[in-house]
């Protein structure tokens, strides 16, 4: 009878430690420690069903146990008749060889077994009695089993919805920071930066290419990621010491600086046709789904690029020949995700984990899946964005241009009257005037005045024509010019005289390519620059005149700069000062400077102003080279 | 003596035109319009004729088409205050332009080579 007490004390404090713990494997240690007491056995063995294997699994042991066919046997038989088993052979040895096995029962259905071997004192064999109490014990047991079980399944389903819930903040500050802006290369490297860094979708690498449907390419545009595991280790443990949440470091490499690694500039070059199949790439585009490889180390030390035609992006692999592998990795996981805009990819998003060589699983698929969804909106929002701010610009700069042409010929209308209006009284004053003055004798006092006469009509004339000159267009004969020498005649237009303290700096360049135009209207153009530098300084200063060749946008080009002390241009009048109706108070530009810009523009060239207020100004005038312009048509006619 | 007709709207430059051409030794008549001037030219009979194009009612180049259609042989100098008719077609039907200056000298040159002075 004491044995029964002793065995009941047993379950009771077996009974209490199961409510007290939910670690299955504590658990199932003190049941077989329990039970090796109660039963006096030598050893003793949980079995559990392993679902995902099919078969029934030593979970937890305890002392000795046979590790015999005939056990496995024996356990197999007790989970599937659901039955309890005991046997007991003769051995050569001991008295008997014993085995107890019941199966632990749930819901009426078997989980697993539980078995006891060979009884240590008299009668050296297990007893139907032993039996009995093992099934009760299993059956108690199960209960607390079962509640373990689900403690554990919901355990696992908590850790995983934590792990869902963190993805999906993650995902959403993420989305509300690539909403944040439209600046394309801003959401480019917030995108890779995020798949890259741990805290985000934490890859090794991430690199984005996109679609270019015009030539039906697939473009590298940039990556992110350590160019050496050096680097890669340095950055790791660097960032382990801080620890963020989300929108701290989505702030953090919102705002990062240029990217200049090696990586960058190796995507940079990577240019694969879509139509061609066996890249990866090409056809995460054109099937429009994700894609994951594991690619294992070949025998010769290297991974394998299988990519024949040298595009760099081997069929299996990826983007990487091998020398860019230089540490030897043993296995090399990479995944690729489309980038969808509205209906259509735009991209190929690519990651690796070349250098901690983590396999890359569903879930991490399944989570850049997710976060490139929200990403391709964005970049196609930028991309449309930025296709919109050049349309805008182009629209400002043809809008400006149509004011221009139509001042112009409200211009050209008002000249053609000014012109009638004021030539014709003019050629009678002038005309008169000479009259008188053949009849005046060269000694007479009056010879003075009909000379002035004659000399501001010649004047005003002259301002007429050039007026004329200048609202109506008319066909020019382009020659092949070096300006110069245009500039040195315009120099000597000027009266030497009159220019009291005004110290001429000349910088011409030795060697200069040749520029068409026509030779008169650019002397004008140059000419009226230094009248105004001149008028500007007011007989004291410094003209600095320099001509040197450039090149612009591949384009050869021939740049000319006139500069002077003259107190540079008030900031208000800066605007208009090639504006042909606008005049300040002193009228001090008059149509100067709008013929100026009428020859520049002619000669399909530009004219800026460096303007230093209380200084002076520096006009610019950039025209195309000879050599420039055939480039050009060359290009066109490609 | 050669005759020439000077046709403008404008006084003063009838008078001014006409006493600078005597004075070169050609016989003047003026005109001061189109209709003016057609009527004049079967009775001066002119060896040239200086015409303005821009003038009230009929203009110089209408005035060009009309003498045009019954004499074809007559020099005609287009004379205007400013370039533009340069590119007109129809100023191509007469045999010179000048731009209206209060120096003559360019169209008495041309007056002179017109009439095979020079």
């Amino acid at each position: 009878m004491s044995d029964l007490f002793e065995s009941l004390d047993l379950m009771r404090s077996l009974t209490n430690s199961f409510l007290s713990t939910s670690d299955s494997e504590k658990f199932y240690q003190t049941t077989l420690t329990t039970g090796v007491t109660i039963f006096k056995a030598r050893g003793g063995v949980v079995r559990i069903m392993d679902q995902t294997k099919g078969s029934l699994e030593v979970h937890s042991s305890i002392g000795d146990y046979p590790r015999h066919p005939l056990d496995q046997r024996i356990a197999k038989r007790v989970f599937f008749t659901q039955t309890p088993f005991c046997l007991n052979r003769r051995g050569k040895e001991k008295p008997f060889q014993s085995i107890l096995c019941v199966p632990f029962l749930v819901k009426g259905k078997s989980f697993g077994t539980l078995t006891f071997y060979d009884k240590e004192i008299e009668p050296f064999k297990f007893e139907e009695k032993d039996l009995w109490l093992l099934l009760v014990i299993a059956q108690q047991l199960s209960f607390a089993i079962e509640n373990l079980i689900a403690r554990r399944e919901i355990h696992t389903l908590v850790q995983e919805q934590e792990r869902r819930v963190k993805q999906l903040s993650t995902l959403w500050e993420l989305s509300k920071a690539l909403l944040t802006t439209v600046h394309f290369e801003r959401i480019l490297h917030l995108t890779l930066t995020a798949i890259t860094i741990g805290e985000g979708l934490g890859f090794n690498r991430a690199m984005l290419f996109m679609v270019n449907e015009k030539d039906r390419m697939l473009e590298g545009v940039t990556g992110v990621g350590p160019d050496s595991a050096e680097e890669a280790g340095r950055i790791w443990s660097s960032l382990s010491q801080k620890k963020e949440n989300p929108s701290e470091w989505i702030a953090r490499i919102s705002s990062a600086s240029e990217n200049h690694s090696l990586l960058n500039s190796l995507v940079k070059g990577i240019k694969i046709p879509l139509e061609y199949n066996p890249c990866i790439l090409s056809r995460t585009v054109l099937e429009g789904r994700s894609f994951k490889v594991q690619v294992p180390q070949s025998e010769e030390g290297w991974i394998q690029a299988r990519c024949k035609r040298g595009c760099s992006l081997g069929s299996e692999i990826g983007c990487f020949i091998s020398e860019h592998l230089s540490h030897d990795p043993q296995v090399y996981s990479f995944a690729t995700a489309p980038l969808w805009g509205k209906g259509r990819v735009i991209g190929v998003i690519l990651v690796d984990n070349l250098y901690n060589q983590n396999p890359i699983t569903d879930e991490d698929l399944q989570y850049l899946s997710m976060f490139c969804n929200q990403a391709g909106l964005a970049i196609e929002n930028a991309m449309l964005y930025r296709h919109l701010e050049e349309v805008h610009q182009k629209l400002k700069e043809t809008q400006t241009f149509l004011i221009h042409q139509e001042k112009m010929a409200a211009l050209g209308e008002l000249s053609t009257s000014i012109a009638h209006e004021i030539r014709n009284p003019l050629v009678s004053i002038g005309g008169f005037a000479r009259r008188l003055d053949r009849s005046i004798s060269s000694e007479a006092p009056e010879k003075r005045y009909t000379q002035t006469i004659l000399k501001e009509v010649k004047r005003l004339e002259k301002t007429l024509s050039q007026f004329l000159s200048y609202t109506h267009q008319e066909p020019l004969v382009f020659k092949e010019l070096d300006l110069r020498e245009i500039m040195e005649e315009s120099l000597s237009m000027v009266s030497q005289g009159e220019d009291g303290e005004i110290q001429l700096i000349k910088e011409f360049s030795s060697s200069l390519p040749l520029v068409k135009g026509h030779p008169e209207q650019l002397k004008q153009a140059f000419f009226n620059l230094i009248n105004n530098a001149r008028e500007s300084m007011g007989g004291r200063g410094a003209l600095s005149i320099r001509i040197y060749p450039v090149s612009k946008n591949g384009f050869s080009h021939v740049r000319v700069e006139v500069e002077d002390t003259g107190g540079g241009i008030e900031p208000e009048h800066l605007h208009h000062i090639f504006n042909p109706f606008y005049s300040t108070k002193e009228n001090r530009f008059g149509l100067g400077l709008p013929i100026v810009h009428k020859i520049v523009t002619v000669h399909q060239g530009q004219i800026e102003v460096d303007n230093r207020p209380g200084k002076g100004v520096t006009f610019i005038i950039t025209l195309p080279a000879e050599e420039g312009k055939k480039d050009e048509k060359d290009s066109r006619g490609r | 003596m050669k005759k020439i007709l000077v046709v403008d709207d404008e006084e003063s430059i009838r008078l001014l035109y006409k006493e600078e051409l005597e004075e070169e030794g050609f016989q003047v008549e003026v005109a001061k319009d189109g209709k003016e001037a057609l009527a004049q030219i079967p009775r001066f009979k002119p060896d040239l004729i200086t015409l303005d194009i821009k003038m009230p009612g009929m203009d110089g180049i209408e005035v060009l088409k009309q003498i045009r259609l019954f004499e074809r042989q007559i020099p005609i100098v287009m004379c205007s205050a400013y370039g533009e008719y340069k590119q007109d077609l129809t100023t191509w039907a007469s045999d010179a332009y000048v731009v209206k200056c209060a120096d003559l000298t360019e169209l008495k040159n041309t007056i002179r080579r017109l009439l095979g002075l020079l």
